[in-house]
């Protein structure tokens, strides 16, 4: 039998679950996501309380109220509670409505912005297929098609790998594909990615988040 | 005045003609020569005739042993993977379970190759060049190499949840970088340069209470050494200022987004403020007369306790043009 919470209860459950996942707290945010699960509200609702706690998270961040280990700890807690979540999510027929794909560009290895970009959207509740590092502009192209991706994030840390974005975005162009194109990384500009033709350009993993949701808006 | 006099009366705040240069380069002086940095990173013979050919054709005061952070690592027992033009890559994080600290063994320098491989640089450029230059050594600081043991995502996650054993770990880094940083001394190396670029990510209270004790029991041994020590942290550092002031530094470098104003204010006149231009930007990609300009600018913000460098390394692809831009002297008013 299915029983409804009385609002003042599930907003309770889900306000501790928000607060979990700004302060970081993997174990409370998977207490909260269970307890949430059993008490049968709505799965929906469950996921917007973990993207609130993501929000204010990149919010802070971005004000430099906090730094990157806050972020990493939330990112894990949201992780948590979504491997809980998501069987529901996906039994309930629920889908995000946009699909990321992100990876660090060819000849580039380094992660640790990209991964931050990816659990920030995860957190805003994009779907995020992340290729990982040193990735060709043919793979990223495969991965929009197959996802059927509204957004294809580029990453690089290096003046000399920034040149491997022109040529991807150059590639999805010529073969037209509909996702925009987002790039970030400690040498890219603005100017750059004007250059290239990238649809935006986010100076940090918060503002990617904004960057984003306004590109798909 | 040669080189290493002109480097030694700015950090004694004695008169100069002109600003100390003391750029890093990596991958772009391995290009320079028509080498890569993989060979850079791997060999001192490639990495100080790539050193030295920019000292001298660009006029700069220091020379460098600077490559990548695995070197310590290394010595800890990380593999690392050369690439011919990409940064060094570890494959495998020392400490991948944060329990086995107590299995971390402190490195010998002289029998841990890529350790060993800096000192012989050292060697090479005291034997070389005799005191025309500072020459300077590295050690990774307790953050960096701390990171670079464990993984950086785990670290800085450690700092939050397991902040005991953080503490217990870079106990351990600094123990071997005092050690390894005594063996540089000992070659010659008159500045240790201290990278602990992770600092600049993690949150003003994290690094007082966690990285700072470590930070300043390394730097208070280099000093008793009689080493000068720069102290490198790549990002905004401003909202570690409070307590890095307090560390007996002698040079900051300052990354492109620093207030070179803000920075000087805060830093006693005896530390040596470098920097700033904005390596990709404003090097890389910018003109020559606007380098003038912002060197200008810095050397009048930073005030005669200043050198001259970028707020990182110089990236591969700078036009020599940009560089001789960035080193012609700067007149000390």
């Amino acid at each position: 039998m299915r029983t409804v919470k009385a609002p003042n209860d599930m907003s309770e459950i889900l306000n501790t679950l928000t607060e979990s996942i700004k302060a970081g707290k993997r174990k409370d945010a998977k207490a909260a996501t269970e307890q949430a699960l059993s008490e049968n509200i709505d799965p929906q609702q469950i996921l917007a309380a973990l993207t609130m706690g993501m929000d204010d998270v990149g919010r802070r961040f971005k004000a430099n109220e906090i730094f990157v280990p806050e972020v990493l700890v939330a990112a894990r807690s949201m992780k948590s509670s979504m491997e809980l979540l998501e069987p529901v999510l996906a039994e309930s027929g629920y889908t995000p409505d946009h699909t990321v794909i992100i990876g660090t560009v060819e000849g580039d290895l380094h992660d640790i912005g990209k991964n931050l970009v990816a659990m920030m959207l995860k957190g805003a509740n994009f779907s995020v297929v992340d290729l990982g590092t040193n990735v060709g502009a043919q793979a990223f192209v495969e991965a929009a098609q197959t996802h059927k991706a509204s957004l294809i994030g580029l990453s690089a840390l290096l003046t000399t790998t920034m040149t491997a974005m022109r040529e991807a975005v150059a590639l999805f162009r010529e073969q037209g594909l509909a996702a925009k194109v987002m790039i970030g990384g400690a040498p890219i500009t603005e100017q750059f990615a004007q250059d290239i033709g990238a649809d935006g350009y986010a100076t940090d993993a918060a503002s990617s988040v904004d960057l984003a949701r306004s590109l798909v808006a | 005045m040669t080189p290493f006099q002109r480097y030694q009366a700015v950090l004694r705040g004695e008169p100069v003609d002109f600003s100390p240069r003391i750029p890093i380069v990596m991958q772009y002086a391995a290009e320079l020569i028509g080498s890569n940095y993989g060979a850079f990173a791997s060999d001192y013979n490639v990495l100080t005739k790539a050193n030295l050919h920019c000292a001298e054709r660009f006029g700069f005061e220091q020379l460098s042993t600077i490559s990548d952070p695995y070197r310590e690592t290394a010595g800890f027992g990380a593999p690392i993977k050369f690439h011919e033009n990409a940064v060094p890559e570890c494959l495998e994080h020392p400490l991948a379970d944060l329990d086995d600290i107590s299995s971390l063994t402190i490195p010998d320098p002289w029998e841990a190759p890529r350790m060993r491989d800096r000192m012989e640089a050292i060697r090479f450029y005291r034997e070389h060049t005799g005191d025309q230059y500072s020459v300077l050594g590295w050690v990774e600081g307790p953050g960096a190499l701390a990171a670079d043991l464990r993984g950086v995502s785990d670290f800085l996650m450690d700092l939050l949840e397991e902040p005991e054993a953080c503490a217990e770990l870079m106990k351990i880094c600094v123990d071997a970088n005092i050690r390894y940083a005594k063996e540089q001394i000992k070659l010659g190396a008159d500045t240790i340069g201290v990278g602990d670029a992770i600092c600049s990510q993690i949150s003003g209270a994290v690094y007082e209470d966690l990285i700072w004790p470590e930070e300043k029991r390394l730097v208070d041994a280099i000093k008793a050494e009689g080493a000068t020590v720069r102290m490198h942290i790549c990002g905004q550092t401003k909202h570690l200022w409070p307590k890095l002031k307090e560390v007996p530094i002698d040079i900051l470098d300052c990354d492109h987004m620093v207030d070179m104003t803000a920075a000087r204010q805060v830093f006693p006149a005896h530390v040596v403020l470098a920097g700033n231009i904005d390596p990709v930007s404003g090097l890389r990609f910018g003109k020559p007369e606007d380098i003038v300009e912002k060197m200008r600018a810095c050397q009048s913000e930073a005030g005669s306790g200043f050198m001259v460098a970028a707020g990182c390394e110089i990236p591969p692809g700078t036009s020599e043009e940009n560089v001789q831009t960035l080193c012609q002297p700067l007149p000390v008013a």
